[in-house]
């Protein structure tokens, strides 16, 4: 009997824990962090949200970068049991999701004094976190998606210095390439990398609004002049810029690469930043400069570019105002200096001048201070299967397995066929 | 496998034994044929999978004939299954033939030669891709340490190699299962065909030829068949180890289903993608099965 | 197991060296998976073959943690279990139908199961995730032990088929004429008979459920739902540089299973061969 009596109580206690379980609200929110400081930064501000809200939990939904553009949003987006808030890329993909009815309107929650904490350019016209000038995204970070890395170390050896032109950038590539070194190491198994470098290059020869014609399938990228973009990656090729097994290698194993001295350069985003610590041996000499000026007559000869990502707040969230609330308290200045001290550049007002900024950041911040021009990456900006297919011309072209001529008709055709996305 | 309708008399009639099949119809009919019928419905439709699908025609089958790399991609299939033909079911019949003995040693000796069937295909894939790195991988590092620094190359990152490893690596994997079902054969062919020959002076290559083979046709045309079928299947060891590239090169059905599905939310074009290979090994089987039907080996 | 025990022929020591150099040389992937899992990074770089200088078995802890292989593990297991048992035992009925009873639509239905048979699965990943979103199943483990058992049945009742057609069904019969009904007969004599038909049909669809890759990257999203295959891939993306954390997890994930496959050897081959149907 007493038995019994205690395995009740044990049941009643089991029942409560239960009920008490269950007043927790959980937040969902996935993201593409897998990693590196920045995973280590949020990961602080969520557990300092977790202790100032002890109603709420947060459950992450961790992918990897490439997953989880591919397979692992769309799939959450569409699935009965949504995230609340999501990550996403500013520009297309939001205006996508609002079209589709997954982003909630957050113009509510701005106006309440939120959005004026925050650099005004984050909700420019062309900043692609509003549409029809109703705010969808809260800005996390503004990202260069592309700038050229390079061991100073190695640039010493040979004597070279930071290239004014795309011809010294040659010069010195030749130097690297005729001593044996791998000049460019480049991870382009998915297209992007080398796809985001060229797009760049390409925005820096091609008329902008030519540039912007053919991404909207208006114009054919022949008639917008894309050829002299392809030649200059066919030129990298020619002079042996690129490790050979580019096209193979994933993202991160050819920063892995760059770390340890495998190459000379590596173009990519400021978020190489947020993985020295995992990948650079101690004393680890590195700095960046941003693409050489190509055409010094073209529009926008020194543009960089970059782009703001965030998060997005499913519009079938059951907790909106617990999501807004963790919004806020992620971008609150407290949080971003911990945010930008993990190596992000804080797209909130005052926060470059508190935090204690990793040099790199601080290089990366001044090119943004001072760049007349911000271009958007393709990919983020115009139909992504267009995009990808400029990027795999690229690389046909970057990799001398078509020439730049062919893959610019292969391009051509290959938007055509797809019709209009 | 011949078991037509040469059956002995049913032990019941009646509609009521409908229900021993009917669960497992309900599971296959909700999870097998409701999606292929769907599909039909889909095929025909513009659906990014964001908004609701519009009806378009047939223009997702005009552009599935134009897209040059799906059609690359059936061109990629069937050298992965010429492929898999010598590295999988010719290589497993040989070593069946070669692991044949009771001696001390054979037993656990077919047993490794299998194991890789155990390993699932992303382990096997994402192990294949360390043996095959360029810099630091185990290949190469075996070239260099011979001195052949000239033979070392990116395997997955040119398009002259990048299928032709995948195919190594799918032998690697699969060459075990075809062993199995050939060694299996070879244990109910009576030992005194073989001795009669020997004392005819026959060696062991040519009893290979003139008892072995005629004797596993059966096998033979069955192995044929799976490695047919599930080379259409293949997309595990494509996905984790290419996933497609370099330049499409590796690029079969399954993966390009999935890169323009997911990856460019073309959910509409993909779905008309997955018709045509549903109705491609389709008609690819039965044309097989007909042919081979002759023989009276396969009959359904 | 007996083994021939007088000498070996020379034309055997050839059969032996040779099957023996082919079978060290396909195995050698294999161990030195195992062998990298000890090292350091550096260690793996600089000395790709021979004996780790240390064993370091915190490789093994620092993965399992890291990868979260618990979890993996326990969700690959029950999915195995609930849809492996579940494809057995429809498929078992089924194949009872098909051979021993006679109904309307019999050999109608047996040739629309057999379609499974020549169909790969993704032709149907995209419809079905929209089947599964509104059943309401997406990101629970039901969307992968559903599809899972439905995928296997086509096989495992045209092999199962095949056993039953293989014995005559005198002992069914008289348990007829002695008055049992279908149901007994089907329970207390037709699943005896054919239980270790089952068993083996049972290892097949372990292998291939257990490794299933593209149902489990698209159907489930939580990290806490997540199955070894899709585990090892995220894995693998998060940390694609640290390689002797990719080779501990991946050691992790297949020598239990290359051990279980050891100890049960002749089981698989025994079932494998069933699949040659013939």
């Amino acid at each position: 009997m007493k038995h019994s009596l205690r395995l009740l109580a044990g049941c009643g206690l089991a029942i409560l824990a239960g009920t008490a379980a269950l007043a927790q609200t959980e937040l969902r929110i996935t993201h593409a962090m897998s990693s590196g400081a920045g995973s280590e930064a949020f990961n602080a501000i969520v557990a300092n949200f977790e202790a100032a809200n002890p109603g709420l939990t947060v459950n992450q939904i961790v992918f990897d970068d490439d997953i989880y553009s591919d397979t692992g949003l769309i799939t959450q987006l569409q699935s009965n049991e949504v995230p609340d808030i999501y990550f996403q890329w500013a520009g297309y993909p939001v205006g996508r999701d609002v079209e589709a009815g997954y982003a909630y309107d957050l113009s509510a929650a701005m106006a309440d004094g939120w959005q004026a904490t925050f650099i005004d350019s984050a909700f420019s016209s062309g900043a692609g976190t509003a549409v029809d000038g109703k705010v969808y995204m809260v800005p996390l970070s503004l990202d260069v998606t592309n700038t050229i890395w390079y061991n100073t170390a190695i640039f010493e050896e040979y004597g070279l210095t930071v290239p004014a032109t795309w011809d010294d950038f040659i010069a010195a590539i030749k130097v690297l390439a005729e001593a044996g070194e791998t000049p460019i190491i480049e991870g382009n198994n998915e297209l992007w990398p080398l796809g985001n470098w060229a797009s760049h290059v390409a925005a820096r020869v091609v008329d902008p609004l030519r540039y912007d014609a053919a991404f909207r399938q208006e114009i054919s990228f022949a008639d917008a002049g894309f050829l002299p973009a392809l030649e200059l990656m066919q030129q990298l090729h020619e002079i042996g810029a690129f490790n050979v097994d580019m096209q193979g290698l994933g993202a991160d194993p050819a920063m892995a690469g760059f770390f340890q001295e495998a190459a000379v350069m590596h173009p990519i985003g400021s978020w190489l930043v947020g993985s020295e610590g995992d990948l650079a041996e101690d004393g680890f000499a590195y700095s960046q400069f941003d693409t050489p000026v190509i055409d010094p007559n073209h529009p926008a000869p020194d543009s960089v570019i970059g782009t703001i990502t965030g998060f997005v707040m499913h519009a079938q969230t059951t907790h909106p105002d617990e999501a807004t609330a963790f919004l806020k308290f992620l971008t609150s200045a407290e949080s971003q200096v911990i945010w930008a001290e993990a190596g992000a550049i804080s797209p909130v007002k005052g926060v470059g001048d508190v935090a204690n900024l990793n040099v790199q950041m601080k290089g990366i911040g001044d090119m943004l201070a001072n760049a007349k021009t911000m271009i958007p990456p393709p990919d983020t900006t115009y139909p992504v299967p267009v995009a990808e297919a400029y990027y795999q011309a690229a690389a046909y072209a970057a990799s001398g397995e078509k020439s730049a001529a062919d893959a610019l008709v292969w391009l051509d055709e290959t938007v055509t066929a797809m019709g209009k996305q | 496998m011949a078991q037509g309708d040469s059956r002995v008399a049913p032990i019941s009639t009646g509609a009521r034994n409908i229900l021993f099949v009917a669960p497992a119809m309900v599971l296959f009919g909700v999870f097998v044929l409701l999606p292929l019928a769907t599909s039909l419905y889909y095929a025909f439709t513009k659906w990014s999978g964001y908004a609701e699908p519009e009806w378009v025609g047939f223009s997702n089958f005009t552009r599935a004939f134009a897209d040059p790399v799906h059609l690359a991609a059936y061109m990629h299939v069937s050298l992965y299954i010429i492929g898999t033909l010598f590295l999988e079911v010719s290589f497993g019949l040989v070593m069946a033939v070669v692991l044949n003995s009771d001696r001390f040693g054979f037993s656990i000796m077919r047993g490794m030669f299998f194991s890789p069937m155990v390993l699932s295909m992303t382990a096997a894939g994402v192990l294949w891709a360390f043996v095959l790195d360029y810099r630091l991988g185990l290949l190469n590092s075996v070239l260099r340490s011979f001195g052949l620094d000239d033979w070392a190359q990116p395997w997955l990152s040119q398009s002259e190699t990048a299928l032709i490893a995948i195919m190594f690596v799918s032998g690697w994997r699969f060459a075990g299962f075809y062993m199995i079902i050939f060694f299996a054969a070879l244990r109910r062919i009576p030992r005194n065909i073989y001795e009669a020959a020997t004392l005819d002076g026959a060696g062991p290559v040519k009893q290979f030829f003139t008892i072995t083979l005629p004797l596993l046709r059966h096998q033979m045309l069955t192995c044929v068949l799976l490695a047919i079928t599930g080379g259409f299947a293949g997309f595990d060891l494509f996905f984790t180890m290419t996933n497609g590239g370099p330049f499409n090169a590796t690029e079969v059905p399954a993966t390009w289903i999935i890169r323009q599905g997911f990856d460019n939310n073309e959910l509409g074009y993909a779905t008309a993608l997955t018709v045509i290979l549903a109705v491609v090994v389709l008609i690819v089987s039965l044309i097989y099965l007909r042919v081979v039907e002759r023989s009276d080996v396969v009959r359904y | 197991m007996s083994f021939a025990t007088d000498r070996r022929s020379a034309g055997e020591w050839v059969q032996f060296v040779a099957g023996g150099a082919i079978v060290a040389a396909m195995f050698y992937p294999t161990i030195w998976m195992v062998l990298s899992a000890f090292k350091s990074n550096r260690e793996i770089f600089r000395h790709p073959f021979g004996l780790p200088e240390e064993w370091r078995w915190g490789n093994f802890a620092e993965a399992w943690d890291k990868g979260g292989m618990g979890g993996l593990y326990l969700n690959s297991i029950m999915v195995t279990v609930v849809a492996v048992s579940l494809t057995v035992a429809l498929a078992t009925a089924a194949a009872f139908a098909f051979s021993r009873l006679e109904f309307p639509g019999r050999r109608w239905l047996y040739r629309l199961l057999l379609i499974g048979l020549l169909l790969p699965p993704p032709v149907v990943a995209i419809p079905l995730f929209a089947i599964l979103r509104d059943l309401n199943m997406l990101n629970s483990l039901w969307a992968l032990i559903l599809p899972g058992a439905a995928w296997s049945l086509s096989l495992t009742i045209f092999i199962m088929h095949g056993y039953f057609t293989s014995i005559r069904p005198d002992m069914e019969e008289a348990a007829v004429l002695e008055g049992a009904n279908v149901w007994q007969v089907f329970r207390d004599i037709s699943v005896p008979m054919v239980w270790p038909s089952m068993l083996t049909l049972a290892i097949v669809n372990t292998i291939n459920i257990w490794n299933e890759l593209m149902f489990a990257l698209l159907f489930i999203v939580d990290e806490d739902k997540r199955t070894l295959p899709v585990g090892l891939i995220r894995f693998f993306g998060r940390y694609s540089t640290d390689y002797a954390m990719v080779f501990a997890a991946l050691t992790i994930t297949t020598v239990p299973i290359l051990l279980l496959y050891f100890l049960l050897q002749r089981h698989v081959i025994a079932g494998l061969s069933a699949t040659s149907l013939d």
